[in-house]
């Protein structure tokens, strides 16, 4: 243990011992605030355990058997503000939550919350929460979905999950999380700066302002400094005291009685009457940030030894001897025998396995399918009279050809009909219908419970459709167009997609998250509504990225999403390329070729039958001149050129690939080794496109040693201008052809990537 | 300075009912014959109450099944003879951590600990084992989860569970889980039910499933008025905090200074004596929490060694793997030490 370590594990003994402790204003007895003796004791056997683990993982960390060592001490008031909750309240926790967790392991019988944190500690393959993957604080019996270094991305969530549990009285289902069940979440003074937090503080406002119940309690541990970076004198008070819809209270932190009876009226105003609480509670932050850090370089001494004698534990040590609870010398024997259990329980922990192979640590990236009961809860087809209802204000168009904004619109009514739990969110998807309006007459078949109208706020909307999905809600939300999800990718890579991962697949967020995007619309101009870079979503191991070229194509594969999140409880990105939205004619004005009649949910074999859900590649043509690869834009775009390559006798096959991640590999390199050139059209950049991946894929393949000859045709590296300007840096119809020929006529030697060069002429050229 | 020996620190483990068989007669006058006071001051306690003493149930010259397994003489002939065992460890070798114990063995686990006092024990423990005197409500039947080598079998688990279902459909027949003890599933209900069940079970290894003579429907609702009546007889003020830590039937842990004596009263009265006792559970949290170097099993007997042995595998406790695992490593440095069994308790005393 290190010099600081142990002075402030010695400290406590010698303070005890002579009695020299630190001073409160607050003057409680363990009767004011419905707290027994023992129950006292108990909060302060916690704080002892939180404060030991702290020490031995150090310990353990100089012998190479702990790899993460930021603690919770200073913070071990949360172990009072725990027993103020039932172990039902989910609860997203920060870093520093060790007796927080210890507390609640109590309320649930068989809890082994020293064992589990140590192998957690020591990355053991036996830690019941992530199985090896990482230090986290989690529990599926307590009711704790592991979060792992968390700057307030958890909040988003929170946020959600508390929206979800009225919602779900509303709507008569019954969420993971119980009717009256609460959500707790805590965080620091540090990362209440975070744009998350704000984001999510104000989205929980903004619904409590309109009387909208969120029964959620925040809970800011206010160290007063952020690494090394102090918080202003009486900020998060002044920032928080007077927000609107926001319930402020503050408590001590360092006294038990206190925290605990300013967590319980916390909690009664967010359990009876829904409203959402800022508990702002004062605590220290002791042993530095994390074990790595050097508190002394950015500290006086004096100000280390200062902080250090306000330690938490020293606080309850008072409050047992003030109160006659427990005498000094058995204060000190809970401290020492706790550290020898946790020392002796700590080299038991270390002994255990590690993940010793990339599968084991992979093996929760997906989560395990759903159990066949909660699939079927909500699940039922609907009946065709049922559904001559829902479709009433369709019925003479019903058998007519549609464009794909229109079937995608169809599909959704089906879906949210046969799935009661489904709940779509979005910035103006309900009355309005969305902006193309894909969600149109959703908001009056199904209410607005069920389609909800969120406001302009991207983390919120993913966070609002994660909490939910953590309390048994399908979520579809929507991100209004492909530019707006880069301010909140965050809640998709680091939160809902790790969630299995470091749950080891006891916890999942299945949903579908609708994204309008990709380029060459004609109404709304610009970068920001005609982004071509998805390249966020193909490195996030687990997510399923999907996006059709057409209506057909579009309902079938919004089915096998949604089929995907209920069963397999996947995460499910589902891009819709505006600019097809309302395609219609593929070669010539009126020949109607883009247009597709809808087909029922009960003519879709492909969707209820197919054991793959048909994540697959679909294939147009037989030629085996030329394969075409690509997809949304570029696939419509390849189709025209087809049919101009099949009239100067150049047979092609066009392959759509429908499905970006992960691609239907097989499927791709059996289309391509039929042929004898290879052109892969990606309307997004050149670098980090998707064309990359395939190039990729057909250089490691035999495709290339049976010499299939490769080009690409992309967009170049650029953003999309306005008007006209936008088709210099997009491929176009043009390029295609003249691309084709070059590659089948010529026949070059090697593959070459056109769109820099030659490519820039041709745009030029159209 | 003479080096402190560092004490090697146990878990100590109260034997339940049926522990006391035809050879283990004679047990406390052959091992503990310096602490015949507690042979003394129970058998006082009984004569007032007119049970037959259990120096006469130890001295007798034949094992009688119905005598020596009848819950009023089996549970303070048991309880004497554990404490005593538990009074014989050696206090410069071992540090108690904690103690736990399967079933009956809560009311020894409870006395061990110091919850309850020698005079508060026996009143307890000889109370709780006469509640069947006018009739013994349902019985009881044990049922293996794991293999003839201990590797724990989900088949059978799922069969345990599915009987469980069906024969609760059945009118009249009620069954239930009464403890989970390692390897076995012990279930408690009436005789109708226990019937049905027996039914339903697939036979495994000849035996089973085996219905336990002269046992109640113990950790069930069919005690419901048994844990009432004793609330009645028995006030709280017998119990006070225990001196080390307790770890009850659902792996709860009684902490000696945070211990509530009345909720510590009101689950060994109430919830304990109707909701299943997870032995197994008791034993993870054993291992897990406390990190013990050895397992202290009281005598008498030593078969509760086995269900010990049993929960360790399920948790791969020290890489136990199956029975031949745990067979090699007690024959080279015993993880699990049974004072029933003379070998290992020449180690303990």
């Amino acid at each position: 243990m290190s010099n600081r370590n142990q002075l402030v594990r010695d400290n406590f003994i010698n303070f005890v011992r002579s009695e020299n402790l630190p001073k409160s204003s607050i003057s409680l007895s363990p009767g004011d605030v419905g707290l027994t003796d023992s129950e006292v004791v108990d909060l302060f056997e916690s704080q002892v355990m939180s404060r030991h683990l702290d020490l031995q993982s150090r310990i353990m960390q100089k012998k190479g058997e702990s790899f993460y060592t930021i603690g919770s001490s200073g913070h071990e008031g949360n172990a009072a503000y725990a027993k103020a909750f039932k172990p039902t309240d989910m609860a997203f926790l920060h870093y520093r939550s060790g007796a927080f967790v210890i507390q609640r392991s109590k309320q649930v019988a068989g809890q082994t919350p020293l064992y589990d944190m140590l192998l957690s500690f020591a990355a053991s393959k036996d830690d019941p929460t992530s199985g090896g993957r990482h230090k986290v604080l989690g529990s599926k019996a307590l009711s704790i979905p592991p979060q792992t270094s968390t700057i307030a991305s958890h909040l988003p969530k929170a946020m959600g999950a508390a929206y979800s549990i009225p919602l779900a009285k509303r709507l008569a289902l019954e969420g993971k999380i119980p009717e009256n069940g609460i959500i707790v979440c805590n965080f620091g003074d540090a990362s209440s700066n975070h744009s998350t937090t704000q984001g999510a503080l104000n989205s929980t406002a903004w619904a409590a302002y309109q009387s909208i119940r969120m029964p959620i309690v925040y809970i800011c541990e206010d160290n007063g400094i952020g690494i090394s970076t102090s918080t202003p004198d009486g900020w998060i008070a002044a920032n928080y005291k007077n927000r609107a819809g926001l319930n402020y209270l503050y408590c001590d932190g360092l006294n038990l009685l206190d925290t605990y009876r300013k967590a319980k009226q916390a909690e009664k105003m967010a359990r009876q009457q829904g409203k959402p609480v800022f508990l702002h509670m004062r605590t220290v932050r002791i042993l530095g940030h994390a074990g790595s850090d050097a508190e002394f370089v950015y500290r006086k001494e004096s100000e280390i030894e200062a902080t250090e004698f306000q330690d938490p534990l020293l606080h309850s040590a008072r409050i047992l001897l003030e109160n006659n609870i427990l005498s000094a010398h058995e204060i000190i024997s809970i401290y020492e025998s706790t550290e020898r259990r946790i020392a002796r329980v700590a080299e038991q922990a270390a002994s255990t396995s590690k993940l010793d192979n990339a599968e084991q640590v992979k093996h929760s990236i997906v989560p395990p399918r759903a159990a066949l009961n909660l699939v079927s809860k909500y699940y039922k087809i609907k009946n065709e009279s049922d559904r001559a209802t829902l479709f009433a204000h369709e019925k003479h168009n019903l058998h007519k050809k549609q464009h794909m904004a229109k079937l995608l619109n169809w599909a959704l009514i089906d879906v949210m009909a046969e799935n009661k739990n489904m709940v779509m969110c979005g910035e103006d998807i309900a009355t309005k219908g969305g902006v193309y309006n894909v969600t149109s007459k959703l908001c009056e078949r199904f209410g607005k419970n069920r389609v909800i109208n969120t406001l302009l706020d991207e983390q919120s909307i993913l966070g609002l459709a994660i909490g939910m999905a953590h309390n048994g809600f399908l979520p579809v939300p929507e991100i209004q167009f492909l530019a707006y999800v880069h301010n909140a990718e965050d809640q998709i890579r680091g939160e809902a997609a790790t969630l299995p991962f470091f749950s080891n697949g006891q916890f999942s967020n299945p949903m579908v998250i609708r994204i309008a995007g990709l380029a060459y619309q004609k109404g709304f101009g610009g970068h920001f509504h005609n982004d071509n870079s998805f390249a966020v979503f193909r490195d996030i191991p687990g997510l399923i990225l999907a996006c059709p070229s057409n209506g057909a194509d579009a309902v079938e594969m919004m089915r096998t999403s949604v089929k995907l999140a209920r069963e397999q409880q996947r995460l499910v990105v589902f891009l819709e390329p505006i600019a097809l939205y309302m395609a219609k004619d593929l070669h010539s004005e009126g020949d109607g070729l883009w247009m597709s009649e809808y087909v029922t949910p009960s003519e879709d074999a492909t969707a209820t039958n197919s054991a793959d859900h048909g994540q697959k590649i679909s294939v147009y043509g037989e030629g085996k001149s030329l394969c075409i690869l690509s997809y949304g834009n570029g696939y419509y775009l390849s189709r025209k050129a087809e049919k101009i390559l099949a009239q100067q006798g150049i047979e092609c096959r066009v392959i759509d690939l429908r499905w970006l991640a992960p691609l239907d590999e097989k499927g791709i390199l059996e289309q391509a080794k039929l042929c004898e050139n290879v052109l892969i059209v990606d309307e997004c950049r050149q670098t980090g496109s998707i064309s990359e991946a395939l190039f990729t894929l057909l250089a490691e393949s035999e495709v290339t040693r049976n010499k299939v000859k490769i080009s690409r045709i992309t967009a170049h590296d650029s953003f999309i201008p306005l008007g006209s300007a936008a088709y210099h840096v997009l491929p176009s119809t043009e390029q295609i052809v003249e691309e084709a020929l070059l590659l089948v006529k010529k026949k070059p030697k090697t593959a070459v990537n056109k769109s820099q060069t030659e490519a820039e002429t041709k745009i030029g050229n159209t | 300075m003479a080096q402190v020996k560092q004490k090697q620190r146990v878990v100590v483990i109260c034997p339940g009912r049926g522990t006391y068989n035809k050879e283990d007669l004679g047990y406390l006058h052959r091992l503990h014959p310096d602490k015949m006071d507690i042979v003394e001051s129970i058998d006082a306690y009984r004569k007032e109450k007119r049970q037959v003493s259990i120096q006469s149930l130890d001295t007798a010259e034949q094992f009688n099944m119905r005598s020596h397994t009848a819950g009023e003489n089996a549970s303070a002939l048991i309880y004497a003879c554990a404490i005593s065992d538990f009074q014989s460890i050696n206090e410069d070798e071992y540090e108690v951590v904690a103690v736990t114990g399967n079933s009956m063995g809560w009311y020894i686990a409870l006395a061990a600990a110091g919850a309850l006092n020698r005079q508060s024990a026996i009143e307890l423990i000889n109370t709780m084992g006469s509640m069947m005197t006018d009739g013994v409500i349902g019985g009881q039947m044990i049922y293996p989860i794991m293999d003839e080598f201990w590797v724990p079998d989900q088949q059978a688990l799922d069969a345990t569970e599915q009987a469980l279902v069906d024969v609760n459909e059945i009118e009249d027949c009620e069954a239930y889980v009464s403890i989970k003890l390692g390897g076995y599933v012990v279930f408690g209900g009436n005789k109708k039910g226990l019937k049905a069940l027996e039914k339903a079970l697939p036979k495994v290894q000849d035996r089973y499933p085996m219905n336990l003579f002269n046992h109640a429907a113990f950790h069930t609702p069919l005690l419901n008025e048994t844990s009432a009546k004793a609330k009645s007889i028995l006030p709280s003020t017998l119990f006070t905090a225990p001196n080390v830590p307790l770890i009850d039937g659902l792996g709860q842990i009684w902490q000696p200074y945070s211990c509530n004596a009345q909720e510590l009263y009101d689950y060994t009265l109430g919830t304990q004596v109707v909701e299943t006792y997870d032995f197994t559970k008791a034993v993870e949290v054993a291992i897990k929490e406390f990190a013990p170097d050895k397992l202290i099993v009281l005598g008498p007997g030593a078969t509760l060694g086995g269900a010990v042995a049993q929960s360790l595998i399920q948790h791969n406790w020290l890489g136990l793997q199956n029975k031949k695992g745990f067979i090699s490593l007690q024959k080279a440095d015993p993880f699990i030490l049974a004072m029933g069994l003379e070998d290992q308790r020449k180690m303990v005393i």
